[in-house]
């Protein structure tokens, strides 16, 4: 089988479908885009809420660890790792009762969000809107890099 | 009469011999069939165009309920489960295949994200047979889930070689008839089933006269021949599919008739006994004519004193009703009662048999 490690959609779209697979590959991808959405959201919703944001943690931590799995069973390492470093990060924010501000999380959000707005060439840049008063922040000047 | 081999043909009645109700010989041929549970549709199609490439038969569920929805209705070899799934989770789909496990054996093999030591403990111990990380090379996936095939259709190869063992340990080879074994597994069955609810039940015990003058007259092969006809001559006097009988020595056998008072026991016996004496046995070495004796007994629960008759009661008043026929010169049948029971005690109060032909 080939591989599908970093492979770009435009890639993907240049291949002929020999077989099913290809097609599930392509709509893993496209599912990729849908989930990019959705954390775009989660993180606008993470952003806000500085009182209990333990509820979005978690579903960060499910929506990275059905990511990871579908990256692991459609060999794309990156998003697999990308993945899995959102889901550990998540599990440490909801374990600590983290805020809205925890670095790790931001971190491997913008990482795994980047990462999957890299696969779809044509697709717009991610808005992650991180809250305004993490500006000035440790969290903000890592998400700069 | 012409001898038949029936051994090895077996369309003897008695119980334990539903073959519908056993795995047999036909499930070690059956496709190995894997049932994909993931809550990941995607996931799950991925999966399953690879194994159907394999040539494995492929059933899918989005969850651990409907998997087992699946299950009982679906003969799947081989469960290949995720493990975090909304709801019940791969872990508790395990146990519950494996509580309800039947003698049919599902090999399970977890394929998840989750690459932990204490994982994979924690599946191994839910009771997964194997388990694969996510993201494992599909080569390995795959290899592994040809061992799962492997072992699956072992089993099957096990259980049906069981089954056919099973069977031969409760057949006679020489007359095909059930065997001591049989009657000392079934009869007691047959006992309490009559005690329990109440219905009658007959045995018969029956003894070709002179089959060592047979064997020494017409060769071990033309008394091998005469006992077969004598099974197909029982057999076609006794109802298929509830009576039964099984060979219990060289020459002796015994018949149970289930819902069958003395009278009907009687009457059994005496149609034995004119079917023998119609027609000599065709054997190679030429015609060989026999009668046979017969003791019978019957259990009648409803009108006995402690209700239940014990199987060593019942077999010894068969062959004192035997030993009394052969007394009389064999080709009689007699009936005698079983101690304990209101009709022995009137037999020792009168001194008397409680009937004989």
């Amino acid at each position: 089988m080939t591989s599908t490690r970093h492979r770009s959609r435009k890639e993907f779209l240049q291949k002929t479908p020999s077989d099913g697979l290809e097609e599930l590959r392509l709509a893993f991808h496209a599912r990729l885009q849908s989930d990019r959405v959705h954390f775009a959201t989660l993180s606008a919703a993470l952003a806000r809420a500085e009182e209990s944001p333990g509820w979005i943690f978690q579903d960060l931590q499910f929506r990275a660890h059905k990511i990871r799995g579908g990256a692991a069973i459609f060999e794309i390492a990156a998003v697999e790792a990308a993945a899995f470093a959102l889901e550990q990060a998540a599990i440490c924010a909801v374990q600590s009762n983290a805020n809205n501000t925890d670095v790790r999380v931001w971190a491997s959000l913008e990482a795994l969000v980047s990462l999957m707005g890299a696969l779809d060439a044509d697709a717009a840049p991610a808005q992650l809107p991180g809250p305004d008063h993490l500006l000035n922040t440790g969290a903000a000047k890592s998400l700069e890099r | 009469m012409q001898s038949n081999n029936h051994a090895g043909k077996f369309a003897r009645g008695g119980p334990g011999f539903d073959d519908a109700a056993l795995p047999g010989p036909r499930e070690a041929h059956e496709r190995c069939r894997i049932l994909v549970v993931d809550d990941d549709a995607l996931v799950r199609a991925r999966l399953a165009a690879l194994l159907r490439a394999s040539q494995f038969e492929v059933e899918s569920a989005d969850s651990a309920e409907d998997a087992l929805r699946i299950m009982a209705t679906t003969r799947c070899q081989v469960l290949l489960t995720d493990w975090l799934m909304p709801d019940m989770d791969g872990l508790s789909l395990c146990r519950n295949v494996r509580a309800n496990s039947s003698d049919r054996y599902v090999y399970v093999l977890m394929l998840t994200i989750r690459s932990g030591r204490e994982d994979l403990l924690a599946g191994l111990a839910a009771g997964a047979d194997d388990y694969v990380v996510k993201g494992a090379p599909v080569e390995e996936i795959l290899a592994r889930v040809e061992v799962a095939r492997r072992i699956t259709h072992f089993g099957q190869a096990l259980r049906s070689s069981k089954h056919e063992n099973g069977r031969d340990s409760l057949i006679d080879p020489l007359t095909g008839a059930h065997n001591m074994r049989y009657l000392m597994k079934y009869l007691p069955r047959e006992l309490e089933r009559s005690r329990r609810y109440g219905h009658p039940l007959a045995v018969l015990s029956c003894d070709v006269d002179g089959f060592k003058q047979i064997n020494d007259r017409y060769g071990r092969d033309a008394g091998n021949e005469s006992l077969r006809a004598f099974v197909a001559c029982a057999e076609s006097c006794i109802r298929k599919d509830c009576d039964w009988l099984a060979r219990v020595s060289g020459d002796e056998f015994m018949i149970v008739l289930p819902e069958t008072k003395v009278h009907g026991a009687k009457r059994v016996a005496q149609r034995l006994r004119e079917a023998l004496a119609s027609f000599p046995v065709v054997t190679k070495a030429g015609p060989v004519a026999f009668t046979v004796s017969v003791g019978m007994t019957a259990v009648e629960p409803k009108h006995e004193r402690d209700g239940a008759s014990k199987l060593e009661d019942v077999l010894r008043a068969a062959d004192r009703g035997l030993y009394a026929s052969k007394r009389r010169g064999g080709d009689h049948a007699t009936a005698a009662t079983v101690s304990g029971t209101r009709a022995a005690a009137r037999g020792a109060q009168t001194g008397s048999k409680y009937d004989i032909h």
